[in-house]
């Protein structure tokens, strides 16, 4: 009688506990946010959140390039687009400048921050604004098979060596325009030309702002005369003038009609060796960005998840941020074609042998700089159109390289006083 | 006395109706009076204020900076040239709308069998979105296997892989046939509905006096559509001055092909300058009606009856 009793008041006690121990478990069950990310998205974010969380989330998308005028648009006004936004490292200045993001200094930890190297791109002024979880930097991607074919059994190290390839190939009849290199007025066009910058060994500005790009021994010169003369040359396909970068990338070098993606995304090898998504699937690796000194060097574009001051729902959001930016959903979520952000994630991945040109991604990881030393600025964006402008411009023999390198610079001078 | 009795009695029936059509009248109106108070004259009132003041996120507070924007308009060289390219738009766009408008409604008011389905035809582009008509003049412009391309090469013209947008003239004049395709239909509508309003016996006298068909064209059709296309003409007008889809879709921010309301919209969202957007926005609705009402002042000297 006594052990039945006893037995009673200990399962009387586990009913009233368990549940109090499942709140405490998901101490934001039952709330509701939502979040704005760029399209595609894996299709169970959402239930996998709300599984681990109790947090419902509407997840919306729109494609990358119609994020930004619905951001800019509701928080000008004072509303939250979203709980969650998109929050692209070229957006640091401008956001940071309109105050718009709250910092998330106080919620992340350090451990995290650390582990995420190229946080430090979303921090300005020590506040960090953006929790990176896409780590989109620059590789160049390469078709091997093409190079096979053309005879060339070692990938290119120097940018000479990159054009003396491009060559053969076109020479071979395997490619017509060997090289993809966007010369349209977008993003795409300016973050090429950044990265043959870097490849030629210099950078855009010196500390104080100055442009670093007029001379014509500079590297920016260079980069842009290399651009004309690959162009010249027949590497690069005319259309490239009113051709964005997905069309250049997604299209042409997964038909296989271009040999070299100048400026490649290393989120994109999941894509290329994909037969339903590619038809050069099992021909595409990354290497290592040649360059003009033959030591390679690139530069981080990276995403990251911010958190709108006006937003209603600060607790469950900077939940998601969490969950989305934590080691287990970013190597669960490389599958997507998401590359982790965290150094970890990366080097487990790698390991593991789940990272498609492992090698070559881990050590241009190693290599990546911010493109702006001292932080993205607010005038970015007017940099970027300028120098998209100069560059199709050049590229439809309407200014000389000298007459573009001084467009970009008037162009930065103005939207920096303004 | 009971005359005047009757007659007081006669005009207080009367106002009391005439004041209760005045409120009926006014009960009529009163949606749309609010309508477009809150939607279109408040917005546009609060409009001109902004554009006097500094509305910029990335910089605190939005003081009073009185006609600085419209100044700063002035030494816009990226502007300049933006206007340049609005302006040519307008006038191909406007020409070309009007003229083969004008033919084609003609030629449309001769048929007599299968007419309804003749202009459903007609209307189709215009009833597509204007990102719709552009994509598909995209792929017809593509370099590769574009389809004007292929038909030029047809006729064994070199146009094997040419890139249509790669020199100014013919990069506007691309985006300009894009806007044409589209919004003639409209024309075409608006003048073949004020051609089937003119009276046969017009064109019968004139057959008798041994009128020619293009002396009749001339005295009787073109004078009796003027109002009309008048009409068409200041769509064609405002349609150009609000070009932005072709251009955006063909040539994205290219400076060659740039209009004004690209431009407007890269200073507006892209730089965050929302005051000097605002001040743009209504120096185009502002040069847009100018234009346009030089068409209507026209048109309306030489059709008035007086």
């Amino acid at each position: 009688m006594r052990g039945l009793l006893l037995s009673s008041v200990a399962l009387a006690t586990l009913a009233l506990v368990v549940p109090a121990l499942a709140d405490d478990a998901k101490p934001l069950a039952g709330k509701s946010i939502t979040v704005l990310l760029p399209s595609p998205q894996a299709a169970n974010i959402a239930a996998d959140f709300e599984k681990d969380t109790g947090i419902h989330v509407d997840l919306q998308t729109l494609s990358w390039d119609d994020i930004r005028p619905k951001l800019v648009t509701a928080l000008v006004a004072g509303t939250a687009p979203a709980d969650v936004t998109e929050f692209d490292w070229s957006w640091t200045g401008q956001f940071s400048a309109a105050d718009w993001y709250r910092p998330l200094n106080d919620v992340i930890d350090a451990d995290t921050v650390s582990d995420i190297g190229v946080a430090k791109i979303f921090t300005v002024n020590g506040n960090l604004l953006g929790v990176p979880y896409t780590n989109d930097f620059r590789v160049m991607l390469v078709n091997a098979k093409h190079f096979k074919d053309a005879g060339i059994d070692k990938m290119p190290t120097t940018l000479d060596q990159l054009v003396a390839d491009a060559k053969q190939i076109k020479a071979k009849g395997i490619t017509q325009y060997p090289i993809g290199l966007p010369l349209s007025t977008t993003e795409g066009a300016s973050t090429s030309w950044y990265l043959l910058t870097k490849a030629e060994g210099g950078d855009l500005f010196d500390k104080d702002f100055n442009p670093l790009f007029l001379k014509p021994d500079s590297a920016g010169y260079k980069a842009m005369a290399l651009e004309l003369q690959m162009l010249k040359d027949g590497l690069v396909d005319p259309a490239s003038t009113g051709l964005k970068d997905s069309q250049i990338n997604d299209t042409m070098f997964a038909k296989g009609l271009t040999s070299i993606m100048i400026s490649g995304e290393p989120g994109r090898l999941g894509q290329f060796a994909d037969p339903a998504q590619a038809t050069v699937a099992g021909q595409v690796q990354a290497i290592l960005v040649p360059t003009a000194s033959g030591t390679t060097r690139s530069y981080g574009l990276p995403e990251a998840l911010g958190i709108p001051k006006v937003s209603q729902n600060q607790d469950a959001a900077i939940a998601f941020v969490k969950w989305f930016t934590s080691k287990q959903f970013q190597e669960a979520n490389y599958a997507n074609g998401v590359l982790p952000t965290r150094t970890s994630a990366l080097a487990e991945l790698s390991a593991s042998g789940k990272l498609l040109s492992g090698d070559a991604l881990v050590a241009q990881a190693k290599t990546v700089e911010p493109l702006f030393a001292q932080g993205t600025p607010p005038w970015y964006p007017q940099f970027s159109s300028a120098v998209n402008t100069a560059i199709n411009a050049v590229a439809k023999g309407q200014v000389t390289v000298d007459q573009a390198m001084q467009n970009i610079a008037d162009a930065t001078k103005k939207a920096m006083t303004e | 006395m009971t005359s005047v009795a009757l007659s007081g009695a006669l005009n207080t029936k009367r106002r009391a109706a005439s004041n209760g059509d005045a409120v009926l009248g006014l009960l009529l109106v009163a949606p749309i009076v609010i309508a477009m108070a809150a939607l279109v004259f408040f917005p546009l009132v609060e409009t001109v204020w902004d554009s006097l003041h500094r509305v910029n996120p990335m910089q605190p507070g939005t003081p009073f900076i009185g006609v600085a924007n419209y100044v700063n308009m002035l030494s816009d060289a990226d502007l300049g040239r933006a206007w340049i390219n609005t302006f040519i738009y307008v006038v191909i766009a406007v020409i070309v709308e009007t003229v083969v408008g004008i033919l084609c409604a003609s030629l449309i008011n001769q048929v007599r069998v299968g007419r309804q389905w003749l202009l459903a035809a007609v209307v189709l582009p215009w009833a597509l979105p204007g990102v719709v008509n552009a994509v598909i003049w995209m792929w017809i412009y593509q370099p590769g296997a574009g389809l004007l391309n292929g038909i030029l090469m047809l006729f064994g013209l070199p146009f094997d892989n040419h890139v249509w947008f790669n020199d100014r003239v013919g990069a506007i004049i691309a985006v300009s046939v894009v806007h044409i395709w589209r919004m003639m239909p409209l024309t075409i509508v608006i003048v073949l509905a004020a051609m089937q309003g003119i009276p046969d016996h017009l064109y019968e006298a004139a057959r008798i006096d041994g009128a020619s068909r293009r002396q009749m064209f001339f005295s009787i059709t073109l004078p009796l559509v003027r109002s009309a296309i008048a009409v068409a003409m200041t769509n064609a007008t405002v349609s150009a001055f609000n070009l932005f889809d072709e251009a955006w879709v063909l040539t994205s921010t290219s400076a060659d092909t740039r209009p004004v309301l690209i431009q407007i919209y890269l200073e507006t969202f892209q730089n965050l300058h929302f005051s000097y957007g605002m001040a743009l926005s209504l120096v185009v609705t502002v040069v847009s009606l100018l234009v346009s009402l030089i068409f209507v002042l026209r048109v309306y000297n030489t059709t008035r009856y007086d």
